[in-house]
């Protein structure tokens, strides 16, 4: 095979190289991807990402983006000296979320090379209860027949009673525990007549004690046609 | 050592470089083939993402492609269609490659689909130095003598 | 050896046919052969248009940025304050109506985030997610 082939991959194996030195930036993440556990009653989950110079020039942090407004990030001083740490501190403001969520933030220096780091903040927020559905509709013309909402609680939650009430006296509700199963079935039956209603049920697991929690379902109902009358002949 | 004891040293080391570097690049061959055949249409959204070919070619080449991509890549340990294989994933290489160049001049945003749903947490230039590190392996591939290319002995016949 | 070559890549090259042909019979009626798959959730500004009154427009930006502007009409509905918001988009619901959520730009999440709760939790149908996002609603009305 002619020596042009070898001097070829060594070229491509150097292009490579430089390119990878490209992408390792001066500064250095020691953790871009935080886990976090908040808990129950927590309203915020805040991680602390942090970053040193290894360069030999100072490096100025230019922007720091993060996905979403949910996530505000705070950054206490923006040249970094060589040598020098410092840390990004992400906080995450949970809202009405549950689950697995991911947010992420872009920073970007003014390294030249430099396409910015990404950094990634996992929150997996406990939720305490799932209900399904979450509203429930009655149509023009449906016969104002019962509904149940099943509510399934999180293993790790030690829930024995759920108290549901509603915020309409027209909109009944009846919640019983689901036998063998760690759940709950709420039972809704409108009592209407024909007026149309916009209802929130409100459940109240009695866990946990000390920061009860209260969670909602709607209701609507719109009104059913009146009934023909024929008229009189 | 003797000419012929030097011959043979050389020839070991080649043969057990370029065996290493052929199980190598047709491990990673084979597992992004694998990715993409876990999920095509994900492959042919990716594919379209380049806006270089229409999508009814581009949804057939994400069922066919990486097939081609597990077979070369495990067709670079098998002597009968090495070099077949080699050529093959060169070229996909630097069509790709192209392609990917191509798009970032284009200002398209892009993941690559290399290596499936793994492709996202790589940025355009990790990408592309994997991609030219692949590329890399394969010419050392095409430099390295072997006793499987056609015509090339490494050794004399014997009397 | 040109030959030889020629002959190994055709081997190759008509091999991964078999497979590749397996595998597209057996998705052939889940993939979507002629055009990209319309992904039922996205829709785009032009489409919107076209739905006219029948849409419900569903704004999953900030608060900061929906009263700044927003698409006029549109309700707000974010995760920050879902218990809150809810129960006014209900009320403003019909199964009639296409409800289409935006955000920012194409690349934000929230909307889709706000989309899948709608679907999944609520069990709401017509619910899509604007191609494009805020950015792609201006670009439009300009």
């Amino acid at each position: 095979m002619p020596m042009s082939t070898g001097r070829c991959s060594a070229l491509t194996i150097g292009l490579c190289v430089c390119l990878s030195l490209g992408v390792d930036a001066s500064l250095v993440w020691e953790n871009p991807e935080v886990d976090l556990h908040p808990t129950l009653s927590d309203k915020t989950a805040v991680a602390h990402f942090k970053y040193k110079n290894t360069g030999d020039q100072p490096v100025k942090i230019t922007a720091v983006q993060p996905s979403c407004g949910c996530t505000t990030a705070a950054l206490a001083k923006d040249v970094v000296a060589p040598g020098e740490s410092g840390e990004i501190t992400a906080t995450f403001n949970i809202g009405d979320r549950s689950g697995e969520q991911t947010k992420t933030i872009r920073v970007r220096t003014d390294e030249p090379k430099s396409e910015g780091t990404l950094l990634k903040l996992k929150a997996t927020i406990p939720r305490l209860l799932e209900l399904a559905p979450a509203f429930l509709y009655w149509r023009p013309g449906d016969a104002p027949a019962p509904k149940t909402i099943e509510v399934k609680i999180d293993a790790d939650f030690p829930v024995t009673k759920l108290d549901v009430s509603s915020t309409d006296p027209a909109i009944k509700v009846e919640s019983a525990p689901v036998p063998n199963e760690k759940a709950f079935r709420i039972t809704v039956t409108p009592e209407t007549g024909n007026r149309p209603v916009n209802a929130a049920l409100k459940i109240q697991p009695d866990f946990p004690k000390d920061a009860p929690k209260t969670f909602y379902a709607n209701v609507r109902v719109d009104a059913r046609p009146a009934p023909f009358v024929a008229p009189p002949k | 050592m003797s000419e012929e004891g030097r011959d043979r040293t050389r020839f070991a080391w080649d043969f057990f470089v370029r065996r290493g570097l052929a199980v190598l690049a047709g491990a990673v061959f084979v597992y992004a083939g694998i990715a993409k055949v876990a999920d095509p249409m994900r492959f042919a959204s990716d594919i379209n993402n380049y806006q270089i070919i229409p999508w009814a070619i581009g949804v057939r080449l994400a069922f066919y492609l990486p097939w081609l991509e597990i077979l070369c890549g495990a067709a670079l340990l098998v002597r009968q269609v090495y070099l077949g294989a080699l050529s093959i994933l060169s070229a996909l290489m630097v069509i790709f490659i192209g392609a990917t160049v191509a798009a970032k001049f284009r200002g398209i945003d892009i993941t690559c689909g290399c290596f499936g749903a793994a492709s996202n947490n790589l940025s355009f230039v990790g990408h592309l130095a994997l991609d030219l590190a692949l590329l890399a392996a394969l010419i050392a591939l095409w430099s390295l003598p072997c006793a499987w290319s056609i015509g090339i002995r490494t050794q004399p016949r014997g009397p | 050896m040109r030959a030889i070559l020629i002959r190994q890549v055709l081997w190759l090259v008509g091999l991964a046919f078999l497979p590749a042909i397996g595998q597209a019979l057996y998705y052939r009626g889940n993939a979507a052969w002629q055009q990209p798959p319309v992904d039922a959730a996205q829709v785009t500004v032009a489409q919107a248009k076209n739905w006219g009154a029948a849409v419900l427009w569903i704004d999953a930006r900030s608060d900061g940025q929906f009263a700044s502007a927003h698409v006029p009409g549109a309700m707000q509905l974010n995760e920050d304050d879902w218990t809150e918001l809810l129960p006014k988009v209900l009320a403003a619901w019909s199964p009639e109506r296409k409800l289409i959520i935006y955000c920012s730009r194409q690349t934000c999440n929230a909307s889709h985030a706000v989309a899948e709760r709608l679907r999944n939790e609520d069990g709401l149908k017509n619910v899509y997610v604007l191609q494009g996002g805020w950015e792609e609603w201006q670009k439009s009305d300009q």
